[in-house]
């Protein structure tokens, strides 16, 4: 692959305006994040005065203080939440790229209808399917239970869409084909052929839908009422809820909290869309 | 098209049996889910205190950590109860909407998960005491209180009284705090403008009526102070003074004082009286340590913005620091209550006995060890001691409110007699979302991108479109 | 009549591995869905009303929400905000994806860049609130510090008479729905972004090794390789983004509560008020929640159609490849 056109002045061009049109959107990506370190150190006081500043302060230690003063466990809720969005996260993608397989891979007579429900069912609002949604999980008795977050993620109809989506181009029939011939059952096929040439897309997937899993907040905060079964996002709400006397430096240092393992995880799964895992090569 | 409607009558008709279907069903089944939670949760309680025996377990509901903090703080003043109940506490805030659902839910489901306990603050206490979800609250009288002696025994202020009745006529809530409200302000300021800080003077110059307030706020505007911080102080002396709520036989009412609010509003706009502010906002908060635009006279309020809000808020912890020790109370330009917690037990609790001993601690007990006599004394928390008027006069009667917040004023003197304006008639259910609705449309009026007449007609039709109350 | 037998042969593992998908649907999804449904048929308002029942005319509830005026304004707001956010938000998306994906033009730092412009989707939509709501505090936020401060530079200099006033951003309604389309656009620009790329790496690169022999410039490559490849991840982003940007609620909700004036009220958030602010109006929500559905379910029917054509006829090749290898192997097993 070599580059074909030398260094004219277009690319240059195009460089400038690349690099500038990154920095830019990366300043103001990373602005929040900044902020919210910040504001961690800051004393409630000072954030008031002036909510945003770029100079660090000296709260960090006092602030943390009333954060673990207020009926605050970091570490539960961090467990709690990891359970649940780690388990979700890997029903998620499993279960949501075997569907899509089934919808791509086979050709059988309900595939159309099957699909066409999966959009609609992308489509409802979920606002209100929720009073149900509290009602059915009520009345098995899944209330203060973990499962009652994590088994409905195996139903992930977006999830399913974005994987038929890209399997459609990038899983050859062919393949599949040879390795029947070579005699792999279905399964082995899906789990062993299937599955390593959609890491790409899993990847990207399972980030989303850790994100989305950690970060919710109102179906947790009605489902799990038991104090010991708190997510982290419930914890800083109830920081935030308290309104005699709100905290502001505890409840960024809060939020900085939460957000913390979800960067480390979209660290460690990053490499994947950096590199891409080059599909190609499969394809060969 | 028949035969959808069919086959949809047949599936309500099935959800209707499993949904809404007979009580004792849902209460079997929770039951049973409840039965093995709870095992598994006693069997780790047992092993944490060894033998002390099977506890039975309180079930506390609250949107912050106020009243389960009080059930603990009854627990450790009392050994002998924490050795046959243990609790388990629920905390739910308010913001982002999620305490109501989920307790509405919590209490139609039942079970031994259901709260014994629940915790209710003004803006929706209604709903549990008189309105909707008022089936599912327990008199006080069934839970072994003897209310209505107690009640004028301890000079429980009428209106917490009058909130927490039921349709029925019998209580099924009360409050611990008493939070009607006075005008708080600056004491150099008020040197500075009238001469004086002496709070018998300063409440003539601000009231009473509204007319004496805006004089008081052109003489302030001429040494360059504003009277108030923004709109929403005024809006809550101006609410709880009206003569009628904002829904009055299903219809929508626009009180003619709560009306009167948007010439207020554009009045403090239009003239320049105020730092433009709105409450529970940075600004807003900014004034009260004296570094807004310019400096604010006063707030609105109850004992307790004094010492959960204002003291915090003021930029120092002694005298001379920030604003700490500048401030006074006086009587209010009209009267008025904002805010306040009640206490509801749950009808179905199987607890009842020990729910009654822990609702008499809170709002009834006029002893130097109740509740409320630590409350308003200090004496609750010694880590931060903070006062705050009660309900019970008698307690009232017989504690000091001398703060160092105020300059050493004795805020009792003022917050007693303030409560006897405060009434609990002009209150409704839904409340919390017409109050946002007005202040949306005023807002629109006095930041001149609307008319008056405009703004009321949207404001109308978006209490229809909302929930469905009509104006009349 | 033999090859369709043969072509049948593997269907029922289409059935197996759409099992775990089904049975979860049904056990959580159907049932609350179903019930909206129902329930916009009838009179069941209240809390924990038992006794409710079909209305005699069963579109009364649909007729009241679509006369209802807050409703009607929440639509309008809805597709506004998307589109201002959307918009925006897809070109730059694109335009990243092409920049990052370039083979010729290698950026420094990419994976870094690429990691970053992601980040903002991970913060939960309430920290955003309270951070874009200090941001423009009135009167006194970083926001107005500047719009104060070159007012007051403006003056000096004698173009402006006299020094601006802090602006109450969240008051006026222009700027308040602007905010909400930034805020949605900062939060969403990066998730679109790595699905484009991750579309764009799944492309074959002997096309574009192809294409290169052939001497297309980058400009070319882009439009005539990249995206009528991407096109199925393409209709995934705009059905996506579509019916999220029309579900639209945290944001709204939590920056500014729908307001100035119903500015920033969205469908979503018109529907949760209607169901749990104050009057449990639970049938008017399921109406509503409805002729959401519809006009989504009809806009999404509308892209599918228009992205139809290429998309689906591939797929079809593809199937046909499909059953004629497993014809081949079929017979390669019969001789085996």
């Amino acid at each position: 692959m070599a580059v074909v056109a030398g260094k004219s002045s277009g690319n240059i061009i195009f460089k400038v305006l690349a690099y500038t049109l990154c920095i830019l959107l990366a300043v103001i990506s990373l602005f929040p994040f900044v902020i919210m370190i910040i504001n961690s150190t800051r004393s409630t006081t000072q954030i008031q005065q002036h909510a945003v500043s770029l100079i660090p302060s000296t709260y960090f230690l006092s602030n943390m203080e009333v954060l673990l003063g207020k009926s605050f466990d970091p570490l539960k809720g961090f467990f709690n939440s990891l359970i649940i969005s780690s388990s979700s996260t890997i029903c998620t993608v499993y279960f949501s790229t075997m569907t899509a397989y089934a919808l791509v891979a086979y050709d059988w007579r309900l595939r159309k209808p099957f699909f066409t429900l999966i959009m609609c069912v992308l489509m409802i609002p979920a606002q209100v399917t929720s009073i149900g949604f509290y009602q059915f999980v009520y009345k098995i008795g899944l209330t203060n239970n973990f499962l009652a977050l994590i088994l409905p993620s195996i139903a992930a109809p977006t999830v399913v869409f974005f994987m038929r989506q890209y399997m459609i181009p990038a899983l050859p029939m062919e393949i599949l084909q040879s390795a029947r011939i070579d005699g792999a059952g279905e399964i082995r096929i899906f789990n062993q052929i299937a599955l390593p040439m959609m890491k790409p897309a899993m990847a990207t997937q399972a980030i989303f839908a850790f994100v989305t899993s950690w970060n919710s907040l109102f179906l947790p905060q009605i489902l799990l009422i038991d104090t010991d079964k708190h997510t982290l996002p419930i914890m800083v709400s109830q920081l935030n809820g308290d309104i005699y006397r709100t905290e502001f430096g505890a409840i960024y240092l809060g939020l900085f909290l939460t957000v913390l393992p979800v960067l480390v995880i979209y660290f460690l799964l990053s490499k994947h869309i950096i590199a891409g895992v080059a599909l190609g090569g499969v394809k060969g | 098209m028949k035969k959808v409607l069919s086959m949809l009558a047949a599936m309500s008709m099935l959800l209707a049996m499993t949904s809404c279907g007979p009580k004792d069903d849902a209460n079997t089944d929770a039951n049973t889910d409840a039965n093995t939670d709870t095992n598994s949760a006693s069997s780790e309680a047992s092993k944490d205190d060894s033998g002390s025996g099977k506890k039975e377990t309180l079930n506390i509901w609250a949107f912050t950590d106020e009243v389960p903090g009080m059930v603990k703080k009854y627990i450790e003043l009392n050994p002998e109860f924490g050795e046959k109940y243990e609790i388990k506490e629920t905390i739910i805030p308010t913001t982002d909407g999620a305490y109501q659902p989920a307790l509405d839910q919590a209490l139609i489901a039942g079970g031994d998960d259901a709260p014994d306990l629940y915790a209710a603050e003004a803006a929706f206490i209604l709903k549990y005491s008189q309105g909707e979800a008022s089936q599912y609250a327990a008199p006080y009288e069934d839970l072994g209180i003897d209310v209505a002696n107690a009640i004028s025994a301890a000079e429980i202020a009428q209106y917490t009284v009058d909130i927490g009745t039921n349709p029925d006529g019998k209580v099924v809530g009360l409050g611990y705090q008493a939070t009607g409200g006075a005008f708080i302000y600056r004491r150099s300021i008020a040197n500075d403008v009238f001469g004086t800080d002496d709070p018998s003077v300063i409440k003539d110059k601000i009231g009473p009526g509204w007319d004496k307030f805006f004089n008081a706020a052109e003489e302030l505007k001429a040494k360059g102070y504003g009277i108030v911080s923004g709109d929403g102080d005024m809006w809550h002396a101006v609410e709880n003074s009206s003569t009628s709520g904002w829904v009055v036989d299903d219809q929508l009412v626009i009180d003619d004082k709560r009306a009167e609010f948007m010439d207020f509003s554009k009045k403090l706009m239009d003239n320049d009286y105020h730092n433009n502010t709105e409450d529970w906002n940075d600004a807003w908060f900014a004034d009260m340590k004296g570094e807004g635009a310019k400096g604010i006279f006063g707030y609105f309020g109850p004992a307790w913005l004094i010492n959960y809000t204002m003291a915090d808020n003021c930029g120092g912890k002694t005298v001379g620091e920030g604003t700490y020790g500048d401030w006074a109370v006086c009587e209010p330009t009209v009267g008025f209550f904002w805010g306040g917690t009640w206490i509801l037990a749950n009808k179905d609790s199987d607890q009842k006995e020990a729910v009654g001993d822990i609702i008499e601690w809170i709002t009834l007990d006029t002893s130097e060890t109740g509740l409320q006599y630590m409350w308003a004394n200090g004496t609750y928390n010694p880590d931060s001691p903070t006062k705050d008027c009660v309900a019970s006069g008698v307690v009232m009667a017989k504690s000091d409110g001398k703060v160092d917040f105020l300059g050493g004023q004795n805020m009792f003197d003022v917050f007693v007699p303030a409560n006897e304006y405060a009434n609990g008639k002009n209150l409704t259910p839904y409340d919390e979302k017409i109050n946002s609705l007005w202040r949306d449309q005023v807002r629109q009026y006095s930041s001149g991108q609307k008319t008056k007449e405009q703004a009321i007609a949207d404001f109308k039709s978006n209490v229809s479109d909302n929930l469905a109350i009509e104006a009349k | 009549m033999k090859t369709k037998l043969k072509g049948v042969s593997y269907a029922k593992w289409g059935y197996i591995f759409s099992i775990p998908f089904i049975v979860i649907f049904l056990l959580f999804s159907l049932y609350p869905t179903i019930y909206t449904t129902i329930l916009g048929f009838t009179d069941c308002k209240g809390l924990n009303n038992t006794d409710w029942h079909f209305l005699d005319d069963p579109f009364a509830n649909f007729k009241t929400i679509l006369d209802n005026n807050s409703f009607k304004t929440s639509l309008k707001n809805t597709v506004l905000i998307w589109v201002l956010n959307f918009t925006p938000q897809i070109t730059m998306a694109l335009l990243l994806a092409a920049i990052f994906t370039s083979h010729r033009n290698e950026i420094k730092g990419k994976g870094f860049f690429k990691v970053v412009f992601y980040m903002p989707n991970i913060i939960t939509a309430a920290s955003v609130a309270i951070l874009f709501n200090a941001l423009f505090a009135y009167p006194v936020g970083p926001m107005n510090d500047i719009v104060v401060s070159v007012g007051e530079f403006l003056h000096k200099i004698n173009i402006l008479d006299e020094p601006t006033k802090p602006y109450n951003f969240l008051v006026y309604k222009v700027p308040a729905q602007l905010i909400v389309a930034f805020i949605q656009f900062l939060t969403w620009y990066g998730n679109t972004m790595i699905v484009l790329i991750s579309g764009i790496l799944g492309i074959s690169p002997d096309i574009y090794e192809a294409a290169e022999i052939d001497g297309s410039n980058g400009w070319q490559t882009f439009w005539k390789i990249t995206v009528p490849n991407l096109k199925t991840v393409l209709l995934y982003t705009l059905i996506t983004s579509l019916v999220g940007g029309l579900n639209m609620y945290d944001i709204p909700k939590l920056f500014n509560e729908g307001g100035p004036d119903n500015a920033t009220l969205t469908t979503s958030v018109f529907i949760y008020n209607q169901a749990f602010s104050g009057n449990y109006l639970y049938n008017r929500a399921a109406a509503a929640s409805m002729i959401l559905f519809v006009i989504i379910a009809v806009l999404s029917a509308i892209l599918f159609w228009i992205m139809r054509d290429r998309d689906e006829a591939r797929f079809e090749k593809e199937k046909k490849m499909a059953r004629r290898e497993a014809k081949k192997k079929e017979a390669a097993n019969k001789w085996q």
